[in-house]
């Protein structure tokens, strides 16, 4: 049997863990929450009256989309943060892994698994959004289409950088945590503080998310107050965010794989 | 090459020189062993003696400090996938996925061990009817006490009738009746198969083996049959357990 064949068993058995999981469900059903109640919010607190903005299609997709930019990284680290680290920590691997499969399937499986249950997460964030587009009116914008694709490669860069610290760290929890801790905070710092620089952050990973929004090529400006470095915008190209965002996922990838081949059961 | 590949073909397992360190720990000290096919040997010893990290060796789940092993000649450092398939296993306290059933556990497992089909499905009722758990074939794991996934552990250990058995307290967790049914499961698959397990039950390890490796501080005390070694120290195999381990308690 190839080990391709074997990385659809371990997909197909993953994918069947991350169903059964009651946290799957309960991320569908806050993830519909959330996109809820920032369109509640848009419509209820008239956001475009307050801005010098005039409300349309692009206006109220960017909002909603950007407003629930965290989704991809809540969603991705739910599902990310244990798929290594809980085969240790909970001595499931005593039972995986000493089987005939090499672990790189085991470590690609299980990332399959997890980029399909989170992308299904951040789809219907977006059909949420579309259907309320329509809704309200009438239309739906292409840009729509090219934000839920940058959303799904962001969310894929948030599974590489979970599945390192899952493949390094004891514990499902630390895991998690550092992983929220690097993106939301770590990357963060850096990422300000080159804007306070005037260096563009082109290549940080949440300046490179931003695209999600940038790509409705509606100035960043429209919100109004003073941007930190002078004025700088934070208007990353799609092009090139697509591309560090692979980056971002590559490489911690890579490492993933490289260190589940050499980590022990102790 | 082929001659040391030769060579080690003849034995089920090979040790050789087998050393592992675990920060500057020495857990095993150049453990050199010999099973033949078809033999049934219990690896014995103290707390901390060096059983389960040389059972976690052979499986390919630690590396060694120094020295290597042979599963049916196949080095397991260098092929162990290939090693691997010819070996069922229980390690440690097993966990399972708690979210799935065992008939869908074992189809996981027996999938990824190259079984498919009739074969895999008739084989899955086999085992579940061998260590008795029919009746929770299809309850989710999450409900399982220590002793049933036991029960599942020597299942998916037995799931695609591989050559050798390496089983680390095989019966830890079980009532009575379920050691009793565990002993008579490995007394029949002695009769085909290489039982390397390691014990603290010396009745178990009485009835299910033939010989007996004893070791202590990772290092080799004794390896030789039951009779011999009772011959020998004039003793039961309690005794010689008790003896030879007498100066570390």
């Amino acid at each position: 049997m190839s080990e391709f064949e074997k990385l659809k068993i371990v997909t197909k058995y993953e994918l069947l863990k991350q169903f059964r999981r009651k946290r799957f469900y309960g991320a569908l059903v806050l993830t519909l929450l959330a996109v809820i109640l920032v369109i509640a919010l848009y419509k209820g607190l008239d956001i475009p009256g307050k801005l010098p903005i005039s409300d349309s299609p692009e206006f109220f997709a960017l909002f909603v989309t950007s407003a629930g930019a965290t989704i991809p990284i809540f969603a991705a680290v739910f599902f990310a943060g244990d798929s290594i680290a809980s085969e240790f920590e909970h001595k499931t691997g005593y039972i995986l892994f000493p089987n005939p499969v090499k672990r790189s399937t085991l470590v690609i499986g299980k990332y399959i698994a997890c980029l399909t249950v989170t992308a299904l997460i951040v789809i219907l964030a977006y059909v949420a959004t579309m259907i309320a587009l329509v809704g309200i009116y009438q239309q739906l914008p292409i840009e729509v289409f090219g934000s839920l694709v940058l959303a799904l490669v962001y969310a894929n860069s948030v599974l590489g950088i979970a599945f390192l610290y899952s493949s390094v760290l004891k514990g499902s929890m630390g895991a998690t945590i550092a992983t929220l801790l690097t993106i939301m905070l770590v990357f963060g710092v850096i990422e300000i503080s080159l804007i306070f620089a005037n260096i563009e952050p082109w290549f940080m990973h949440g300046y490179a998310g931003d695209s999600i929004a940038s790509v409705y090529g509606i100035s960043f400006a429209a919100f109004g107050g003073a941007m930190p470095g002078g004025g700088m915008e934070r208007n990353p190209n799609p092009i090139t965010s697509f591309f560090v965002m692979l980056g971002y996922f590559i490489v911690p990838f890579i490492l993933s794989i490289w260190l589940v081949k050499r980590r022990e059961m102790l | 090459m082929y001659i040391t590949k030769l060579l080690t073909m003849r034995e089920s397992i090979v040790i050789e020189g087998l050393s592992k360190y675990y920060d500057g720990f020495l857990a095993l000290d150049k453990l050199s062993l010999k099973i033949k096919k078809n033999e049934d040997v219990a690896l014995l010893g103290p707390n901390g003696a060096g059983k389960t990290t040389t059972l976690k060796l052979l499986c390919g789940l630690l590396r060694p400090s120094a020295g290597t092993a042979y599963i049916n000649g196949v080095n397991v450092m260098e092929e162990r996938e290939r090693a691997i398939s010819m070996v069922g296993t229980i390690l440690e306290t097993p966990e399972f996925y708690p979210f799935l059933t065992p008939v869908e556990t074992l189809s996981y497992l027996g999938r990824l061990r190259e079984m498919s089909g009739r074969e895999l499905k008739s084989r899955i009722e086999e085992v579940i009817k061998l260590v008795r758990l029919e009746e929770w074939a299809k309850v989710k794991i999450e409900k399982f006490s220590r002793g049933m996934k036991q029960r599942l552990a020597l299942a998916q250990a037995l799931l695609h009738d591989p050559p050798i058995l390496i089983l680390d307290e095989p019966a830890l967790g079980l009532d009575p009746r379920g050691m009793m049914e565990v002993r008579e499961i490995l007394k029949k698959a002695r009769k085909e198969k290489t039982v390397f397990l390691s014990s603290h039950l010396i009745t178990e390890v009485v009835q299910v083996c033939d010989k007996v490796a004893l070791i202590d501080h990772g290092h080799l005390l004794v390896y030789d049959s039951i009779p011999r070694l009772k011959r020998k120290y004039r003793t039961s195999l309690e005794g010689v357990y008790l003896k030879l381990t007498e100066a570390t308690i």
